[in-house]
């Protein structure tokens, strides 16, 4: 049953906890991870702010370019996953995602895009205010 | 003319036997690599121009036969009339009148031109030739005997009997079964029972399967693959063509280094032959059987022999070896089945079929059956190339075939196997060729290198030259042999230079253990086979170079210093003898021959001529030139450390 | 799928695993160099030994690489035997005198007991291990623009003819997975230098920054990617979505697929 994360972009007030909850649960030892959300445009209107992640695509661009099958989509959750170990690092995803959503960790030498948390998004877990819905699908209950 | 049927084949092969046993004469001159490299081309032409001149030709029923290697290199260039067989030795074109008058024109022999050594005195008849006697020809049954470029020779001489035989009267099965009775075994090195192989690949998954001949051969002084291939090659393809049926293939490849190019070209104009008679092709001899060959040209790297990279080499990607874990009769040449087999294998393939598994396996040992080809090479008499019974001792090989040491020298060791084979130490000599045999004695059958060594020989000096080969023919893939034989042979190279440290040894063992282990193919595993083995005969030869800095075979320059013996009681004992007649030591004081004198390079011997004569130290290069010339034994070597110390004495 | 015996451990993998994935699923350590889960096994740096037997089998188990030995059921393996150990020490030991200065190799040698290398110091140091994943890297681009060359000892890895290779796209892959990082590259003004060649940038549309070698951008069309997706850098095209999303927000509530299709 695939997840499905949702952005109810006028309700993002800007508080950055996505991207917080993010970079703790894709920690590698105390150090936080490069988020894969970032919120934009704090200061466009409407809303202070505009979550943007992976849209975890049907015919996925990034997957599609991979030389070395290191993206696959998790037949559980549905997330378009990349399988560290099998990257080269050629950064082809990164140019190729339409909408910006692979990105590269310089710091770490990896390539980073949401995994969706494995089935349970912590970001949509604290957002506070409703702007990112994790649900599965059939069961969508938007207030 | 296409053969299309096996009773068509018997018409054809009766008509050319009957046509060659009607001959007068036939002069066989050998075009092995060995003989025009002695100039046979031109006694060949030599022949071909007096019996013109003569008026002789094949309407009178003289022919002339180019053929592949004789084996007796040696004493080349060779010529054979037929018939009976009357070997000539060392022919120069100059003797060709001669021949063809006395031998062709009557029934005469130029005596001065026949086989002579001192056992057997003149042969008159090859068979009689004590290289030849001792030998029991299987695979080498026809090189020599026939032209390897008129397939209709090959036929008359029996070539395809076997295939007749396979494709028209047996199945695939069968045909493994009669393999599997003859107890052949692969003669490329391992020895992997040839019938397992074959069954194993039959019976691998898969739709489309090779067969293919490893003709790569490239150990340094080994020849037996390439005479077989540009002698022979209708062997080759016959057994080729019996494997391909047995185990379901309809592709092949010979695989052949592009530094040959005359097996090159006598293998592609016999596969143009048996194409043409329909030995090769779709519907062979009219059996619904498909098969045809291909050669593959390899750039000659040692490392391309062993089968795994062999395979990458065929597919036009590097040829490094790669793991085996899954076996190339499963997954092998472009992932699908193969078997691979050496040229020599393939050779005796026919002629088990065409006489029986149990013909075969009557030679040999329990485990090791047949016969087994050697190049003969290192300080013995009659170097070339020979086919022993399995079993036979090195020693038969050495003193019978070979005609003892070259120079009545004592036998030191013989090395087999190749570069990454082993040294038998004389001891051992009585010990039969098998492959178990060998390989207890820490050596191998490999490909069939012999190499016979004598009192001259460094052992310690062996083991690095063909440490420096494997070095050099590492594909440097894996860290131990890439990383690992630099190491040893750094040590080697410091040992024989008298530069030998304490615990060089222990070095040596635990490097070696370490790339035996280690390595991923066998170039890496086995390459410490010649470590090993000196180690374990001639340990007291390292010590010497290692604690005393002394070569007691006088070899390695660094170590040895040479000296003119002029009251026939060397004044130092070095622990060496002087000139050897035989298998005494017989040293004698200077005569002042002065052939010495023209011996050095150097320039480093005075002396008048009648008077004793003198080594200027200064100026010797120690490479031992006046010591071998020296026909009295007045030149004696010793450890230069002896000298060194002798001159530090005199200055106090 | 089969099961093994890893130092005692009864462990069950996919069919067509390694026996080195089988270990490292029993909790098993084995040291890899040259091993990439993304390449060609390829048992060359031999540090990953192990020593297997079968049932049934008599005398000693057999030294074989992990990385490439695939896990047959009933396999017996043992990762820390005498034998394995001592020979991945002389390995290591060779890599410390082969690479005397490359800390990935000094820490191996700790691991490995070894505090300097028994042999011959190599007077040229160098940080190629000869794993060999820069080369399968390039080959699995697609591209092999540089190889091995010349064998033994003095194999090295190179452009053809040690010149600019005609055919990299200076996508950097080789110096990523490269594990000593001794292929050298570098970045300025605009253009990416690696192997002696240098490269134009393509540059983001939106930010002018620097993003993609346009040989690689050639590379990507020519899988499929779209030619606009390639002309914004990612954070650029980051902020093109946030517009959409947006936009869209103005008009009405948009699930985040639906955006996507
Ligand atoms: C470094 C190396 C070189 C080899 N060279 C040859 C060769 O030149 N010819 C050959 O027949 N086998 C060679 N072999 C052995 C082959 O790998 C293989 O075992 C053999 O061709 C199989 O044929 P057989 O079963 O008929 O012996 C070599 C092996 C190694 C490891
Ligand atoms: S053992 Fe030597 S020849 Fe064989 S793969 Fe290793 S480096 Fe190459
Ligand atoms: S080449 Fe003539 S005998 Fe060998
Ligand atoms: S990791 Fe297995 S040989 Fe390098």
């Amino acid at each position: 049953m695939a997840i499905v994360l949702r952005v109810v972009t006028e309700r993002c007030n800007g508080c950055g906890n996505c991207e917080m909850a993010c970079a703790f649960v894709h920690a590698q030892g105390t150090r936080p991870a490069q988020p894969r959300i970032q919120v934009l445009g704090r200061h466009a209107s409407p809303g202070p702010g505009t979550p943007v992640l992976c849209l975890q695509c049907d015919e996925p661009a990034c997957l599609e370019v991979c030389p070395s099958q290191a993206l696959s989509r998790d037949e559980t959750t549905g997330a378009i996953r990349l399988n560290e170990a099998r990257c080269i690092r050629c950064r082809s995803c990164v140019a190729a995602c339409p909408f910006g959503n692979v990105a590269w960790d310089a710091a770490r030498h990896v390539v980073v895009k949401c995994d969706l948390c494995g089935g349970d998004p912590q970001c949509a877990r604290f957002c506070p205010t409703g702007a990112l819905l994790s649900s599965r699908t059939g069961i969508l209950t938007c207030p | 003319m296409r053969i299309e049927s096996g009773g068509a084949f018997e018409a054809h092969r009766r008509r050319v036997a009957e046509a060659r046993v009607a001959r007068r004469k036939t002069v066989l001159v050998c075009c092995g690599t060995g003989c025009l490299a002695n100039g046979s081309a031109a006694v060949l032409d030599a022949f071909a121009t007096r019996l013109t001149a003569r008026g002789l030709n094949a309407e009178l029923g003289v022919f002339v036969k180019k053929t592949g290697c004789h084996g007796c290199c040696q004493r080349g260039p060779l010529v054979v009339v037929e018939p009976g067989g009357t070997l000539y030795t060392k022919v120069q074109p100059r003797d060709v009148a001669e021949i063809v008058e006395k031998s062709i024109e009557h029934d005469e022999t130029v005596t001065r031109l026949l086989y002579t050594d001192r056992k057997a005195g003149a042969c008159t008849c090859q068979g009689d030739v004590p290289f030849y006697k001792h030998q029991t020809r299987i695979a080498l049954r026809n090189i020599g005997r026939l032209d390897p470029r008129d397939i209709d020779d090959a036929i008359a001489h029996g070539a395809y009997a076997g295939l007749v035989r396979a494709v028209g009267h047996m199945t695939p099965e069968q045909v493994i079964d009669e393999v599997e009775r003859s107890g052949l075994r692969g003669r490329g090195g391992a020895g992997f029972p040839t019938a397992r192989k074959w069954r194993a690949c039959r019976t691998a998954p898969g739709d489309r399967r090779f067969v293919v001949c490893n003709g790569d051969e490239g150990d340094p002084g080994a020849f037996k693959d390439r005479s077989l291939m540009e002698g022979d090659p209708h062997a080759i393809i016959e057994g080729m063509t019996i494997g391909a049926f047995a185990v379901g293939a309809h592709e092949g490849f010979i695989y052949v280094r592009d530094e040959y190019p005359l097996a090159v070209s006598t293998l592609t104009t016999a596969i143009g032959q048996a194409r043409d008679r329909g030995l090769l092709g779709t519907n062979i001899l009219g059996s619904g059987f498909d098969f045809d060959l291909r050669l593959s040209r390899g750039g000659g790297a040692f490392v391309c022999g062993e089968s795994s990279a062999l395979m990458r080499s065929i597919e036009g990607k590097v040829g490094e070896p790669r793991a085996k874990y899954v076996h190339a009769t499963t997954r092998g040449l472009f992932d699908c089945p193969t078997v691979l087999n050496n040229v020599e294998t393939w050779s005796v393939v026919g002629q088990i079929i065409h006489r029986g598994g149990e013909w075969f396996a009557r030679l040999g040992t329990p485990l090791s059956k047949g016969t087994k080809a050697f190049s003969l090479v290192g300080k013995v008499a009659n170097t070339g190339l020979v086919e022993v019974p399995m079993g036979t001792s090195l020693r038969t090989i050495v003193e019978e075939v070979g005609g003892g040491v070259l120079d009545g020298r004592p036998l030191k060791a013989v090395q087999t196997g190749g570069p990454s084979g082993g040294c038998v130490p004389e001891s051992l000599l009585d010990l039969p060729v098998d492959y178990e045999r060998l390989t207890e004695a820490g050596s191998m059958m490999g490909s069939g290198g012999l190499i016979v060594m004598d009192d001259r020989t460094c052992m310690v000096e062996v083991a690095r030259y063909f440490l420096r080969f494997l070095t050099e023919e590492s594909c440097g893939k894996c860290t131990p042999c890439r990383e690992g034989l630099k190491q040893l042979l750094a040590i080697y190279e410091g040992i024989v230079a008298g530069r030998g440290r304490p615990g060089d040894v222990e070095r040596i063992r635990t490097l070696a253990e370490g790339i035996r282990l280690g390595s991923l193919c066998e170039l890496g595993r086995s390459a410490v086979n010649p470590l090993l083995s000196t180690l374990r005969y001639f340990g007291e030869e390292y010590r010497a170079h290692i604690e005393r800095r002394a070569c007691p075979a006088g070899t390695c320059r660094e170590l040895t210093a040479y000296e003119i013996v002029h009251d026939g009681h060397p004044g130092r004992s070095a622990g060496v003898n002087g000139k050897r007649r035989g298998a005494r030591a017989v040293q004698r004081p200077c005569n002042g021959c002065h052939v010495c004198v023209a011996a050095c390079p150097v320039g480093a011997i005075a002396g008048e001529r009648k008077r004793p004569h003198t080594i200027d130290q200064e100026r010797c290069i120690g490479c031992g030139a006046c010591y071998d010339a020296c026909r009295v034994g007045a030149i004696r070597f010793f450890p230069k450390s002896e000298r060194v110390a002798a001159d530090a004495d005199a200055a106090c | 799928m089969p099961t093994l015996r890893v130092d005692g451990v009864r462990v069950t993998v996919p069919a067509g695993a390694t026996v080195l994935a089988a270990a490292r699923a029993a909790g098993a350590e084995i040291p890899t160099l040259c091993h990439h889960e993304g390449l060609e096994p390829w048992g060359g740096c031999r540090l990953c030994l192990v020593e297997i037997s079968k049932p049934g089998w008599t005398g000693e188990g057999k030294i074989v690489t992990s990385c490439n030995y695939p896990a047959e059921d009933g396999l017996v393996v043992r990762t820390s035997g005498e034998r394995v150990v001592a020979t991945r020490r002389v390995v290591v030991d060779l890599l410390l005198a082969r690479c005397p200065g490359t800390p990935l190799v000094q820490r191996l040698a700790r691991e490995h007991g070894i505090e300097e290398a028994s042999y011959e110091v190599n007077p040229e140091p160098t940080d190629c291990v000869l794993c060999g994943l820069c080369t399968r890297a390039c080959d699995r681009m697609g591209v092999s623009a540089i190889a091995s060359v010349s064998r033994g000892a003095s194999r090295a890895i190179a452009p053809p003819f040690n010149q600019p290779p005609p055919d990299c796209i200076g996508c950097l892959a080789c110096a990523e997975v490269c594990p000593t990082g001794h292929i050298a590259w570098s970045e300025a003004d605009g253009r990416r230098t690696i192997w002696g060649r240098v490269f134009e940038m393509q540059r983001c549309e939106g930010c002018g920054r620097p993003h993609l070698t346009a040989a690689q951008a050639g590379w990507a069309r020519a899988r499929g990617a779209a030619e606009q997706d390639l002309r914004l850098c990612d954070a650029c095209k980051r902020e093109q979505l946030a517009r959409t999303l947006r936009a869209v927000s103005r008009g009405e509530t948009v699930a985040a697929q639906a955006a996507a299709s």
